[in-house]
């Protein structure tokens, strides 16, 4: 393949594929940074890949206080599932788990007005067992559910958006701490507005293939052909020379643009802090409505 | 430029100022403005007998209406959408039986503010009244949704037989609160003794009245820090009803402490 260099990092001439997904955003907030963080990494737990865990989940980033509904320090979290019953389901059991259960926090729609929505507080509220009680305030409607601390307060629907699911970047150098050292600058670069990294810290070392060699049942397995130990083992090794240690950054967005410009910052990133090598997963380009060519993201951000 | 009308000449008489909405004169031209006609006692006047007419012919769905209105009964009643504010004080009940939009009165307000129409059951159904002075008995009277805040006091029997919506008073609300309350809340940012009955509950610092408050400082109104952020005393009632009403006691030692 030829593709170009910046710098010292080999880019591949090649295009990381992915999908439409919907998405909610939902603003947690609570008396102290702390508490608001604390819920929202609950939230986002367990919600890596949907393969696994049915939804993907990430803070989005911190809110300062004067950013958020009720005036408090907050977060926004975003989730991407395959549908909007998806995202419905998952939003539900994630705010009833791990945002209502945490200490002072409040819940909020993040995507005020739009033109989809998901119950949320709607939902909810049946916990308030009768005892609940609903307010409209400046043409939304919350839902105040009585708990041991006082009331939990939640929005009564969250809208729901289309984004977009699966765009990555693969990132390697012949060394894993500087492979994970590039991946980590990546990582940092590509958070932000509109951007969830689902993985931990943003980085997954066990990228996988559609399907497995081995079961006709598995939906995914280890993508081998990017396996470093296994070069000298099979004759299809996507493994560069040179190349020990490999880190893929899945990214799902809010938008194309968005998903793009995160792997333009990410690339960047990647080659200053040391990758020898930067490439993006695919399947053939069969399967996801979006490619998003690395030749595309030469000029830096 | 936003529909005006200034007051030129005091009413011999009480006004119902009624089809003062914006829904109602948005887009009329000023003549047809000025040819409004308003009960005025037992006679009727018309607009431009009373007042001055600037900005007419406007889409915008908003209203200014300026001078000492007291004589005026009625402003913004059952208006559904829309801006009106009031520079001046308005006489009794404004905001009645209103179901949207936003009436701000600059000044302050009389009796039965928001509240229902003699002998109906519902008051309000929706839309936001902010007060920045006091008003007047009976506020929110029968009220079913919205929000009714005043910066300075209510008179007595605020929030009478309310189904739910919420009153705020930041400077306290009146003796005899609640009365015949279903759901409703009632917010009062001074020290307040409930009818008997209602129960102390608990205090706290209610999240939905926070956000509430927030709005009521974009409105216009002087919401402090201290009330926003303090704890807040619930008392539930009214036990002759459900006792799903709520009367929200701000805690001003705890704030001087």
């Amino acid at each position: 393949m030829s593709g170009y260099r910046l710098g010292d990092t080999e880019v591949d001439d090649t295009f990381a594929e992915a999908f439409p997904m919907r998405y909610a955003r939902v603003v947690i907030t609570a008396a102290t940074d702390g508490w608001a963080l604390e819920a929202a990494r609950s939230m986002t737990g367990f919600a890596t890949s949907v393969i696994g865990c049915k939804c993907e989940a990430s803070i989005e980033r911190a809110l300062a206080s004067a950013e958020t509904p009720d005036g408090r320090p907050g977060i926004a979290v975003l989730l991407f599932a395959m549908d909007r019953e998806g995202v419905g389901k998952r939003i539900v059991e994630r705010v009833g788990q791990s945002v209502m259960t945490c200490p002072t926090t409040a819940c909020f729609d993040g995507l005020p007005g739009a033109e989809k929505t998901a119950a949320l507080g709607q939902t909810l509220r049946y916990f308030g067992d009768g005892f609940q009680a609903s307010k409209v305030i400046a043409g939304a409607r919350y839902w105040r559910i009585p708990v041991m601390e006082g009331e939990f307060l939640v929005s009564e629907s969250v809208g729901v958006g289309n984004g977009v699911g699966g765009g990555n970047l693969v990132i390697g150098a012949d060394d894993d701490d500087i492979a994970l050292a590039a991946a980590e600058a990546a990582a940092e670069a590509m958070r932000g507005q509109g951007i969830a990294l689902p993985f931990p810290g943003g980085i997954v070392r066990s990228g996988s293939k559609v399907g497995a060699l081995t079961s006709k049942s598995m939906p995914a397995s280890t993508n081998h052909q990017l396996a470093p130990t296994l070069r000298a083992q099979i004759d299809d090794t996507l493994v560069p020379d040179g190349v020990g240690a490999l880190f893929e950054i899945v990214i799902d967005g809010v938008s194309e643009d968005a998903v793009r410009e995160a792997m333009r910052r990410g690339l960047h990133a990647g080659a200053s802090a040391g990758a020898t090598h930067v490439t993006a997963a695919n399947f053939g380009g069969k399967l996801g409505q979006f490619h998003f060519p690395l030749s595309e993201l030469r000029d830096p951000p | 430029m936003t529909l005006t009308l200034t007051l030129r000449a005091e009413p011999q008489a009480r006004v119902d100022a009624a089809p003062l909405i914006p829904e109602r004169l948005r887009g009329l031209n000023a003549s047809a403005v000025a040819a409004v006609e308003l009960r005025c006692g037992r006679e009727t006047a018309v607009v431009g007998d009373l007042f001055d007419i600037s900005g007419a012919g406007t889409e915008e769905e908003a209203l200014v209406l300026a001078g000492d209105l007291r004589q005026f009964d009625w402003i913004g009643a059952r208006m559904s959408s829309g801006e009106i504010v009031v520079q001046g004080d308005a006489g009794s009940w404004a905001g009645a039986e209103m179901s949207g939009g936003a009436l701000r009165i600059v000044g302050g307000a009389g009796a039965r503010l928001g509240a229902a129409y003699p002998g109906a059951r519902v008051g309000m159904t929706g839309g936001e009244i902010a007060v920045t002075g006091d008003a007047g008995e009976e506020a929110g009277a029968g009220m079913r949704r919205g929000l009714v805040a005043v910066g300075g006091r209510t008179g007595n029997g605020a929030g009478l037989r309310m189904l739910a919506g919420t009153v705020i008073a930041l400077g306290g609300i009146g003796g005899e609160a609640g009365l015949g309350n279903k759901r409703g809340s009632l917010a009062s940012g001074r020290a307040l003794e409930p009818l008997p009955s209602y129960a102390y509950a608990s205090r706290f610092s209610p999240p939905a009245l926070r956000l509430q408050l927030l709005r009521v400082r974009e409105l216009g109104l002087m919401v402090t820090d201290a009330l926003l952020s303090g704890s807040w005393s619930r008392w539930s009632g009214d036990v002759t009803e459900l006792s799903r009403g709520e009367i929200l006691i701000f805690d001003e030692n705890e704030e001087a402490a």
